[in-house]
């Protein structure tokens, strides 16, 4: 009797523990939305001829500015920007803008979503500047931006500038740190859907010394990389090709500087062990003996600091900027051939580039240390389907007027933002 | 000498008058004529008897005049005196009232005439009457009249004879049995009023008396012994006046009759009110005493009274007439209020300590006869005050005490946490929130508030209204209320007393007591105090045709009240109810007691869903809202941990502190005692409590579903299993004494380890992580109070919580404060395009967001810190949003544009602002348009304007419309007709469950004569 009462007992309890947990299940917590916001591409700047290469003649754009709230079709793949930025709907393929001064300088940036905080290692703010930052405030509020300034000699600066709604801003570089050749400049949003570009745009009387578009680099880290630096001989009169650096925090940095070749890695005499003082921007000479013609560089610190490579280019000059570890993404091309540059102890990037007649051609790159391809001129879209942890790559683009650096990064990110749920618990202390 | 001399000049008439007094007559006529001082004259009235008693006075050769059977007592007196020679001393004539159920002392008469010759100015004077059969208890010494109509001796009940109140004292009157009075003084004030047949005609005759000039006394050395026939309902009020001869309804009517015809004519609208509410609550409380009849005599004593308002008038007519002196010389024979309410007060308190502490007759010792002098010559010693420690009772109080001391450490304040809301200031504030239709949560409801709510105003009205000290106080004391609540229910299983205590302790640490503590869960806790009290009544549940209805209804009101916390309680009785009564019409078939037992299953499963209307049918169309009990929805902890009957979710148990709760009830499904029956039920309710735990619902003001929470099903298995357990172990001890070592020895040996060891993990848990639990005391807010000032303006919160490792953002939509208890529960349903509204901003795709909020009245959105700096961005970045401030509170931004709640729409389209009061409003409208409210839509919505409802619509967001068509002043109002009137039925249902398990009080007949002296 007991026995049969034990086994009832067992199987009730095998039934009851089996049936709760099957009901129990998987609960979905959370809910997200999954989307791409729209990308700001920057405004173009008095007598520059501005393009951005979009994915499709069906991506939506909107000029900040603009009364209407509407988005309309691009119609083309590439497009002009006459004055005014522009709001694009990328849907994930990240739009590359073109910029460039008829017979003096050109450059290029990605577009990309409002950012808290930039970092621009590039620019000068001395006599012969004429570059401008450029704040785009593509929200309906009003935005204000708190921008810190760190140069050679002057103590850091810093100034909130609030940009109306749907509206920008172009402040003179010269005007944040007047007199100052080295700048570095940090843009924080402080509210409001804010980006931020730097036009380093160079003259002397009425010649002028080239100029480009210093691309947002990487926040304060102790292990950077900047992939792309092309290496040219050196034009008479114009500055040296110089590696720019500025320990931001409270404490000086010992640097150590590795260039990344064809030849391989090595550190080039001199920058096995250099001393950044802190808060004060510093450029050092930087002219590797190298064979190839682009290389790239990783510095390593045992201090955050932030870096960019200026280097001459014919007539024009290219601040290559650091970037972060390349990720899978879709780049818009029309119109750009650049050379893609990857740096990295195993590079194995997998590439799928659609082209004119919407065929679809599919490329690896492998490679050492560092790995180049180029971009054929019919390509529409480029996407990076796989690519090998630690690799970082940028794009050098060469035009009748001048000389790019394009980081391989995404614009356009996929933001995945949890849906908020309706709970009185919030009401509750 | 001269008292001799005196005594001869004096004749005194005996008049005695007779109402079916055969049982007491032949004591009083002996008494009569054994008077050492023998009246000179007797004679006999006989009010019409049907029994014996004409007989006995004709035996007794007593000259006897017979009336009418419906003549009153001072008919009969009168006739008496009619027959009497006309009297030729007048001041030494004097007549010698008796009743035939009172019997005098040899002396009585002796007395009464000494006490007079020392009062020359009295004109009346009464004994000091005694019980007929307790000649100790003393019934009266003198009588008055209450300002409410009860009579008024000044003794207490059932006061003692001790000489106490002995002596010739002043009084306003005596009763008529064996009161002395002088015939002169007596015709001269009309005897006794014709109108006052039977009942204060004696205080009616020495109030006027007193305002005539003359004296009225009390002598205590005269005895009488009173058997009080007719107000003890010993024989029936036969008398003209008595209305449906009912002695209460008479005694009531004469009382008030008494007041009004002597009191000054400024005093009589205070006299009327006085009785009014004197009867009123003498009613309701017989009619709670389960006796309607006496209930009724009370109202209808007044009733009969003022439908003859001329009776009254020519009554005052004639005592103005005979009046000498003010009335104000009676005011020092009327009682003080303040001695009525002390002496009402002293009876409840009489009252209440007989029921809750009754008599215990203790058989007396003999003491053993060689120590007896030896006991008498040791002096007392007192014991030591550290000798309390060794009461097994008395040492798990100071420990559980202790306990809570240190575990609660936290909790000294008004608490808020976990799913307890905070609780609002008064208890004002609570009623208001049941009694109202309308609640200003979210986008506004008219769900009806939760019964609990009202339970718990109770509470705190007894807290001199501080809602916040009885919540407070509610928790801090909880575990040793569960350890107190249920020492009582296993009293009732064991004798032994270590056994009980420490089953008790446990049960006040079980991981649900712990866990609904800590997470503030009102529910569960009440649940818990609640259950041991439902042991006790439903012990006889199984054979419950042998339980009385009131106990049944008595077991109902227990149960309506954890309904009301908690309807798991509901859903586990319900299914208990189903399977007995189907394993019963197995087993019994369609039977009478069958019948019986279903019956009163069924009255204890549906009358506690009556006391709790309307919240329970509205809960049980909503079969969801079963299984959520009070406060906000926190998660469980799911199906494993409830196997463990522990309930998880935040400040529970950790998993390691395993209790042996499940375990015996395992062992007690094999065991063979009266433990098996309750281990079934016990397992039953662990069994659904693993089931509904593995369920995920929502609600509660929360869109996410969340892991039930099982408290109360486990708090079941948990009273289940400590009291199997006491009764596994109370009769294994005897066992394991007597046998040789076997299995039983092991399992008892296990339980006990796992005991031990559960009790020393869990306390130290307590002290050290457990203190540091969601509920506890704290003061901040969640809302700037800046948002507070206008009353009402809906403000979405924004607040990034962090569930499961993972910050989510969250929302709700307040209106000028923080959530506040009893509003999580009716809490409406997220509101869709708000929802969207929220989604759009988080996702930052939202640029019609702030018109959105901005139609649905939203005037603010704030970020509560931390913020989430993405959010925070994406809003700025939104156009229709301004910031209003940035603290380190949060961020506030206004909504541009955004409706205000009431909103008046003219014809142009032009949007004006409506003021509103909390709920309604009435304004003058000076133009055609619309009204538009901007709370959700109600049928009771309604606008009045010049007497008439307008037409009520929804506009295009669902929102409530009226169309004006003309200037007016317009009234905006929510109608809570039917939430009123579902309140009057559940305070009806409450009242009728709350009389029908009193104790039934009984009529005075149907006591026993040694119970009634």
């Amino acid at each position: 009797m007991k026995f049969k009462r034990f086994l009832i007992v067992a199987l009730s309890l095998g039934l009851l523990i089996a049936s709760s947990n099957a009901l129990s299940g998987s609960i979905s917590r959370q809910q997200f939305s999954i989307g791409y916001p729209s990308v700001v591409c920057p405004a173009t700047l008095n007598g520059l001829a501005s393009q951005v290469s979009l994915a499709s003649r069906n991506t939506k754009i909107h000029r900040v500015g603009s009364t209407s709230a509407k988005f309309v079709k691009s119609k083309a793949l590439r497009i002009p920007i006459p004055t005014d930025p522009i709001l694009v709907d990328a849907q994930g393929v990240t739009p590359i803008v073109w910029q460039s001064r008829q017979g003096s300088w050109a450059g290029g940036t990605i577009c990309s979503n409002p950012a808290a905080n930039q970092w621009f290692v590039g620019g000068a703010a001395d006599i012969t500047a004429r570059g401008k930052l450029i704040l785009v405030n593509s929200g309906l509020s009003e935005s204000v931006a708190d921008v810190y300034v760190w140069s050679g000699a002057s103590p850091t600066t810093s100034k909130a500038i609030s940009v109306k709604a749907n509206s920008y801003e172009s402040i003179g570089l010269d005007t944040l740190a007047p007199g100052e050749s080295s700048i570095v400049i940090r843009v924080a949003s402080r509210s409001g859907r804010l980006n931020a570009f730097v036009v380093d745009e160079r003259g002397k009387g009425l010649r002028t010394l080239g100029g480009d578009i210093v691309s947002p680099g990487v926040a304060p880290a102790k292990e950077i990389f900047i992939p792309a630096i092309p290496l040219q001989p050196k034009v008479k009169n114009a500055p040296a090709q110089q590696l720019r650096l500025l320990a931001p925090g409270d404490a000086d940095a010992n640097v150590s500087v590795e260039v990344i070749s064809g030849d391989g890695r090595f550190t080039p005499v001199g920058f096995d062990d250099i001393t950044v003082k802190k808060g004060q921007v510093m450029n050092f000479p930087l002219s590797p003996s190298v064979t190839s013609s682009v290389y790239g560089v990783r510095i390593t610190s045992d201090e955050p600091v932030v870096a960019g490579v200026y280097a001459n280019v014919g007539r024009d000059f290219v601040w290559s900027s650091s970037v972060s570890a390349l990720t899978p993404f879709t780049m818009a091309m029309t119109g750009m051939t650049p050379l893609l540059v990857f740096v990295g102890d195993n590079i194995n990037v997998e590439l799928e580039l659609s082209v004119v007649g919407g065929k679809k051609v599919r490329k690896t790159i492998r490679g050492d240390d560092i790995a180049f391809w180029r971009v054929p001129g019919n390509a529409r879209n480029l996407s990076f389907a796989r690519v090998s942890a630690n690799t970082y790559a940028s794009a050098l683009q060469a035009s009748v007027n001048g000389f790019g650096s394009i980081p391989l990064t995404a614009g356009s990110v996929l933001t995945k933002s949890a849906i908020p749920t309706a709970n009185i618990r919030v009401l509750n202390p | 000498m001269a008292v001799k001399a005196a005594e001869d000049s004096r004749h005194v008439t005996a008049i005695l008058v007779v109402h079916d007094g055969a049982i007491w007559l032949p004591e009083v006529v002996a008494s009569l004529t054994s008077q050492k001082r023998s009246p000179d004259q007797i004679l006999a009235v006989d009010t019409g008897s049907t029994d014996s008693s004409a007989a006995l006075l004709k035996g007794a050769k007593i000259p006897t005049l017979t009336l009418d059977r419906e003549s009153g007592f001072g008919d009969a007196i009168w006739a008496a005196i009619q027959t009497l020679p006309a009297p030729t001393s007048p001041e030494n004539e004097w007549l010698w009232i008796l009743h035939d159920d009172c019997s005098m002392h040899p002396d009585a008469l002796k007395k009464l005439l000494e006490a007079l010759d020392e009062k020359p100015q009295a004109i009346m004077a009464g004994p000091k009457l005694l019980g007929w059969h307790d000649k100790s208890h003393l019934l009266e010494v003198g009588v008055s009249i209450a300002s409410d109509g009860a009579r008024w001796t000044g003794l207490e009940q059932h006061e003692y004879d001790q000489g106490q109140h002995d002596g010739v004292r002043d009084v306003l009157a005596v009763s008529t049995a064996g009161a002395l009075v002088r015939r002169d003084a007596f015709v001269e004030l009309g005897g006794f009023d014709p109108n006052l047949s039977l009942f204060r005609d004696d205080v009616d005759f020495g109030w006027r008396a007193r305002v005539a000039g003359h004296s009225v006394i009390a002598v205590s050395e005269a005895k009488g012994f009173h058997a009080q026939a007719a107000a003890s309902e010993r024989r029936s009020a036969d008398v003209k006046e008595a209305f449906l001869h009912r002695p209460l309804l008479l005694d009531r009517r004469n009382a008030a009759y008494v007041l009004l015809v002597n009191s000054t004519w400024w005093m009589l609208p205070w006299v009327v009110f006085q009785l009014l509410g004197s009867a009123t609550a003498r009613a309701i409380g017989y009619l709670l005493a389960k006796l309607p009849g006496y209930a009724s005599d009370e109202l209808l004593a007044l009733a009969t009274l003022v439908i003859h308002p001329r009776e009254l008038a020519s009554a005052r007519k004639f005592r103005k007439s005979h009046r000498l002196l003010s009335a104000r010389v009676v005011k020092e024979f009327i009682p003080h209020r303040r001695h009525q309410i002390r002496a009402a007060s002293e009876r409840l308190i009489d009252s209440i300590r007989s029921t809750i502490l009754p008599t215990v007759s203790e058989a007396s010792t003999v003491l053993d006869p060689l120590n007896e002098d030896e006991d008498l010559l040791t002096p007392s010693t007192t014991g030591r005050w550290w000798t309390i420690f060794k009461q097994p009772k008395a040492l798990a109080g100071f420990a559980i005490l202790i306990l809570i001391a240190i575990w609660s450490r936290h909790r000294y304040g008004s608490l808020v946490g976990g799913a307890l809301v905070q609780t609002p200031d008064g208890a004002r504030d609570l009623w208001r929130t049941y009694f109202e239709s309308w609640h200003q949560i979210g986008i506004g409801t008219d769900q009806g508030a939760p019964a609990w709510l009202a339970v718990v105003a109770l509470g705190s009205s007894i807290f001199f209204g501080n809602a916040n000290l009885f919540i407070s106080l509610l928790f801090f004391f909880a575990p040793l209320i569960f350890m107190l609540a249920s020492f009582r229910l296993f009293s009732k299983l064991t004798s032994h007393n270590w056994l009980r205590v420490t089953a008790s302790f446990l049960y006040a640490i079980s991981p649900v007591a712990i866990a609904s503590i800590n997470s503030g869960r009102i529910g569960t806790v009440v649940t818990l105090i609640v259950l041991p009290y439902i042991g006790l009544l439903v012990r006889d549940w199984l054979t419950i045709e042998n339980t009385s209805w009131r106990k049944v209804f008595l077991l109902t009101l227990v149960l309506s009240l954890s309904f009301m916390f908690s309807m798991q309680v509901f859903l586990y009785v319900f299914a208990a109810t189903l399977t007995i009564t189907i394993i019963d019409f197995i087993k019994y078939g369609n039977i009478r007691f069958f019948h019986d037992r279903l019956w009163r299953r069924l009255t204890l499963l549906v009358a506690p869903l009556l006391a709790g209307i309307p919240w329970s049918f509205s809960t049980l169309l909503d079969p969801k809202r079963l299984l959520l009990e009070p406060g906000l929805a926190i998660a469980g902890g799911g199906p494993n941990f409830a196997l463990f009957s522990n309930p998880g979710g935040t400040g529970a148990l950790p998993w390691w502190s395993i209790s042996p709760i499940s375990l015996v009830l395992l062992v007690g499904v094999f065991s063979s005692t009266r433990a098996r029956v309750i281990s079934y039920f016990g397992c039953g309710a662990t069994a659904a409590a693993v089931i509904v735990g593995s369920l995920s619902i929502s609600g509660h003001g929360n869109s996410s579903p969340v892991r039930t929470w099982t408290g109360s099903l486990i708090a079941i298995a948990t009273i289940c299993s400590v009291a199997a357990g006491v009764l596994i172990l109370d009769r294994l001890r005897e066992v394991l004494v007597v046998t040789n070592f076997h299995y039983r020895h092991i399992l008892a040996g296990l339980l006990v380890i796992v005991t031990t060891l559960y009790s020393i993990s869990t306390i130290s848990w307590l002290v050290t992580a457990g203190a540091d639990s969601p509920l506890r005391s704290t003061d901040s807010k969640v809302l700037p109070a800046f948002l507070g000032v206008e009353d009402g303006a809906k403000t979405i919160v924004l607040r990034q919580v962090k569930s499961n490792g993972v910050n989510t953002l969250q929302y709700f939509l307040a209106r000028g404060h923080d959530v506040l208890l009893g509003e999580p529960d009716i809490a409406p349903v997220e509101t869709l395009a708000i929802s969207n509204a929220i989604k759009e901003i988080a996702d930052g795709s939202g640029i019609s967001a702030s018109r959105e909020l901005g139609r649905h009245g939203i005037k603010y959105v704030f970020a509560k810190s931390p913020t989430n700096k993405e959010v925070v961005r994406t809003i700025d970045g939104l156009g229709g949003f301004v910031r209003s401030s940035a603290t380190n509170a949060g961020i506030v931004w206004k909504v541009n544009d955004a409706l205000s709640r009431i909103n008046f729409i003219d014809s142009t389209g032009k949007i004006s602002e409506i003021p509103s009061t909390t709920v309604g409003t009435r304004t003058q409208i000076n133009s055609p348009g619309t009204i538009l409210l901007t709370d959700s839509y109600s049928r009771s919505w309604k606008v009045f304007q010049n007497g008439f409802n307008l037409e009520r619509s929804k506009d295009a967001n669902g929102f409530p419309q009226f169309i004006i068509t003309e200037p007016g002043e317009i009234s905006l109002l929510h109608d809570g007709t039917v939430r009123r009137g579902l309140l009057s039925l559940q305070f009806i249902f409450v009242v009728t469950l709350i009389v029908l398990a009193a104790p039934a009080g009984r009529r005075r007949r149907e006591m026993s004569e040694s119970e009634l002296t």
